[in-house]
């Protein structure tokens, strides 16, 4: 007995053992929890701020840090740790992070990366009217009004948006080598009917290039604004009873899709289009001849900066200001943060001080850039390992200029976003909790059938039917009416 | 309990060896088993982390699940995962265990080890690499497929626009991953079949296809029994990257290529609705176990011994 009893407790000394070593293992990040929060709110100690933000993992990132703290810690007290997390894992392991109530304090969040509105409604950021008030009256003057505004869910801001190009505006690009080759004028193009002459020149004379490249998340322009991305439901552009319809059912979607389809079979659009997860390598190699793509101002300089040879661009639709234009880069404070005041101190002193704002950018200045005039800075070799991109880190128009931009490049944004338009549904946020059933089954009909119509794969006029009758088997019209009472509702509390 | 400490006592080696897998068991897969309460939860953050999040959220009940079941989808993607399942565990076995016999049948060891390799090879590929193999073969403009077809003046076919072909895609190229891989767990028990049993057999003048008939199959029928038992427990699951990168996610196949995994993975991916997939998760879960249950008590029916427990 005694020996039996011998081995048990082993047995049980080994698993206790076990236990231990991992429970050791997961308690990594509380010490480091703990050991933030003994930093307190007025303490000497710095308060060490965790930043989650999105872009592929670059090798100097804790060394900038380092240097961003020395100066952080002088101005606010603070020091700063950022983790990168890769592009197209960001929306994932932030899902888990914050389920999983990993320690952070500012996170990257965007209408297209880790969504913005829904993870505000789930709770996983820090309401921040009060602290906005409190700690970021820089922010509140330097960021155009209408991103504070747009960016409002439910009547409240969860997050900063980074002051950049403000309106969302469709261009057709072209490349220019193959326009001067063949002297084709692009003055009178702005319609998807226009560009057909265009398109047929190439196909007859350049059979090795694409004439119309895309992939499969092309949609032609429609001058309407969506309630949720890519999902059929939409508001006209220039609505007056602010109704949502089926954008598949409108004369406007019916005439582009035919087009398309057309255009598709003309052999204008690979015949891959509906599967093709993108056009990098058409870019890279030039075989293309048009494609349509969001602007800013002076993008035609970027795009022929990065393809390495000229490419410009003619508008496809008037700059309007929606609530993806608008959510297109924000940063919040979790909602599990142990130093919301200071992270806002944080955010405050990123959009408004040069200095820290260009640090984070581009670097150290002597190892990573150099400046070359006094708005001016050049990349240095090792910017390789410090290449961020620069959308997604606070406000854009405190940024050094690149060699090649012209001085009044912010001037140029300012006007654009002057320029933009309001959508009629500009900051109403749908709240899809009470028809989640329905928009799972509507979001696969959206899966089956959107690509397929929207590259002009498929003949709208036997797969449009069909696929509005799907849509409606899979009860889009609940959600839709949905949709359409949070609508109504929001307009009478904003009397629109 | 003393009988019980005795029983410890007289096994503790074995008891031993096995507590590493038992502890694994219990820290990844019971464990685990608390979290099945969030299927029933409107999952919702709290900053106090993970567990207060689940207590705090709302109960919901069955809302979770309804949305397997609330379209036409529900049939198709039943119908699709079991169906495709079906036809892997089946075809999949037949050859598996022919490929095996093949090769324990060869007489040069390093031939056999050359093909061997040459099918296990597959296996280690990633889905993502396998769906790019299969798009050199079926791309409408550049793809082989449609090249031969050319030589032989036949029209290009559409390959990932006609659903008609997936089907047999399908199985050919999850055949082609898996059956090698298969095939070395029957060759192995192969290998372990007593030589004397062929031996004799040849002096009674069996030929080899008597030999394989009444020696191999009968001899491989536990392990057999067995495999098809834990792949039956699997059978609502779909090999996710299967059906979602081989057919490059093409929304014209989804009629013969959505099935129970990819069918929560589009309906859920933007909404991340954590609850909903739990439920989905759970549901498979539940459905393998009974079928497990019921192939079971069905081998016990038929032959005591071959039964998992």
């Amino acid at each position: 007995m005694s020996k039996s009893k011998k081995s048990f407790s082993f047995a049980l000394a080994m698993l206790t053992a076990l236990t231990l070593v991992l429970s050791a293992c997961g308690g990594g990040s509380n010490s480091a929890e703990s050991d933030s929060s003994s930093g307190g709110k007025d303490s000497d100690k710095p308060v060490n701020l965790i930043w989650y933000t999105i872009g592929t993992p670059q090798k100097d990132v804790d060394k900038v840090m380092a240097e961003v703290s020395k100066y952080t810690k002088e101005k606010i007290n603070a020091t700063v740790t950022m983790k990168m997390v890769d592009w197209g894992d960001y929306a994932q392991k932030m899902q888990v992070n914050v389920a999983s109530g990993e320690p952070m304090d500012i996170m990257f969040t965007a209408a297209g990366g880790f969504d913005y509105v829904q993870n505000a409604r789930k709770g996983a950021f820090m309401e921040l009217d009060d602290l906005l008030e409190k700690y970021g009256k820089g922010i509140k003057e330097t960021i155009d009004p209408a991103f504070l505004e747009g960016s409002k869910v439910d009547g409240h801001n969860y997050g900063i948006p980074a002051n950049k190009e403000l309106p969302q505006q469709e261009v057709w690009r072209f490349n220019k080598n193959l326009l001067d080759k063949y002297k084709i004028d692009t003055t009178n193009v702005r319609s998807l009917e226009s560009i057909e002459p265009l398109l047929k020149t190439i196909k007859e004379k350049e059979p090795g290039v694409t004439p119309f490249a895309m992939d499969k998340n092309f949609v032609p322009y429609v001058p309407y604004d969506y309630v949720i991305q890519n999902l059929p439901m939409a508001v006209k552009l220039d609505t007056t009873d602010y109704k949502i319809v089926d954008i598949l059912e409108t004369p406007e979607m019916k005439q582009a899709l035919t087009t398309m389809h057309k255009y598709y079979q003309a052999g204008y659009i690979a015949p891959e289009a509906a599967t093709t997860g993108s056009t990098n390598d058409l870019m890279t190699s030039g075989n293309w001849f048009m494609d349509r793509a969001q602007t800013q101002p002076l993008a035609d300089n970027s795009w022929s900066a990065s393809y390495g040879y000229p490419v410009v661009s003619t508008p496809a639709s008037d700059p309007i200001i929606t609530n993806t234009s608008v959510q297109g880069s924000i940063m919040a404070i979790s909602s599990n943060s142990e130093h919301p005041e200071k992270a806002m101190e944080f955010l405050n002193l990123l959009n408004t001080d040069p200095v820290l704002r260009n640090m984070v950018d581009s670097g150290i200045e002597g190892v990573h850039y150099k400046k070359v005039d006094d708005k001016h800075m050049e990349n240095l070799p090792e910017s390789k390992n410090y290449d961020m991109p620069s959308y997604s880190l606070g406000n854009n128009m405190l940024l050094n200029l690149n060699p090649n931009d012209p001085d009044d490049k912010w001037d140029q944004f300012k006007k654009f976003n002057a320029s933009g338009k309001n959508s009629p549904i500009l900051s109403f946020n749908f709240d899809s909790t009470k028809v989640a059933t329905e928009m799972a089954a509507v979001q696969n009909v959206k899966e089956q059938f959107w690509a397929s119509l929207m590259t002009g794969t498929v003949d709208p006029e036997t797969y449009l039917p069909k696929a509005i009758a799907a849509f409606k088997q899979a009860g889009l019209d609940k959600v839709m009416a949905e949709a359409q009472k949070q609508l109504d509702e929001w307009r009478a509390a904003n009397n629109k | 309990m003393a009988a019980f400490f005795k029983n410890l006592l007289k096994n503790k080696v074995m008891l031993f060896m096995v507590l590493p897998g038992a502890i694994w068991f219990f820290f990844f897969s019971y464990l685990p088993l608390v979290g099945t309460i969030v299927a029933f939860k409107q999952y919702r953050f709290s900053r106090d982390g993970f567990w207060a999040s689940i207590f705090n959220s709302k109960w919901v009940g069955w809302d979770n699940f309804k949305f397997l079941f609330s379209t036409s989808d529900a049939y198709t993607i039943t119908r699709n995962t079991l169906l495709y399942n079906i036809a892997f565990i089946f075809i999949g076995l037949v050859l598996s265990v022919a490929m095996a016999v093949l090769l324990s049948e060869l007489v040069g060891k390093t031939i056999a080890k050359i093909y061997q390799t040459g099918m296990f090879l597959p296996y280690f590929l990633s889905w993502v690499i396998v769906g790019y193999f299969a798009f050199s073969f079926l791309s409408m403009d550049r793809g082989m497929l449609n090249q031969i077809l050319g030589w032989f003046g036949a029209e290009p076919v559409q390959w990932y626009s006609d659903p008609k072909y997936w089907p047999i895609i399908l199985i050919f190229v999850s055949l082609w991953k898996s059956v090698g891989y298969n095939s070395v767990v029957y060759l192995a028990s192969i290998m372990g079949i007593d030589k004397s049993l062929y031996e004799a057999a040849m002096i009674d003048g069996a030929s080899k296809w008597q030999q394989i008939r009444n020696i191999t199959i009968p001899m491989l029928s536990p392990i057999i029994i067995i495999m098809t038992l834990l792949a039956v427990g699997r059978i609502f699951y779909a090999d996710f990257g299967l059906f979602y990168q081989v057919p490059r996610d093409s929304g014209t196949l989804y009629s013969v290529t959505n099935v129970i995994d990819t069918y929560v993975y589009r309906g859920l991916k933007t909404t991340g609705e954590i609850g909903m997939s739990t439920a989905a998760g759970l549901y498979q879960s539940v459905v393998g176990f009974v079928l497990v249950i019921v192939s079971n008590f069905v081998v016990r029916k038929i032959d005591k011994d071959s039964a998992l427990f």
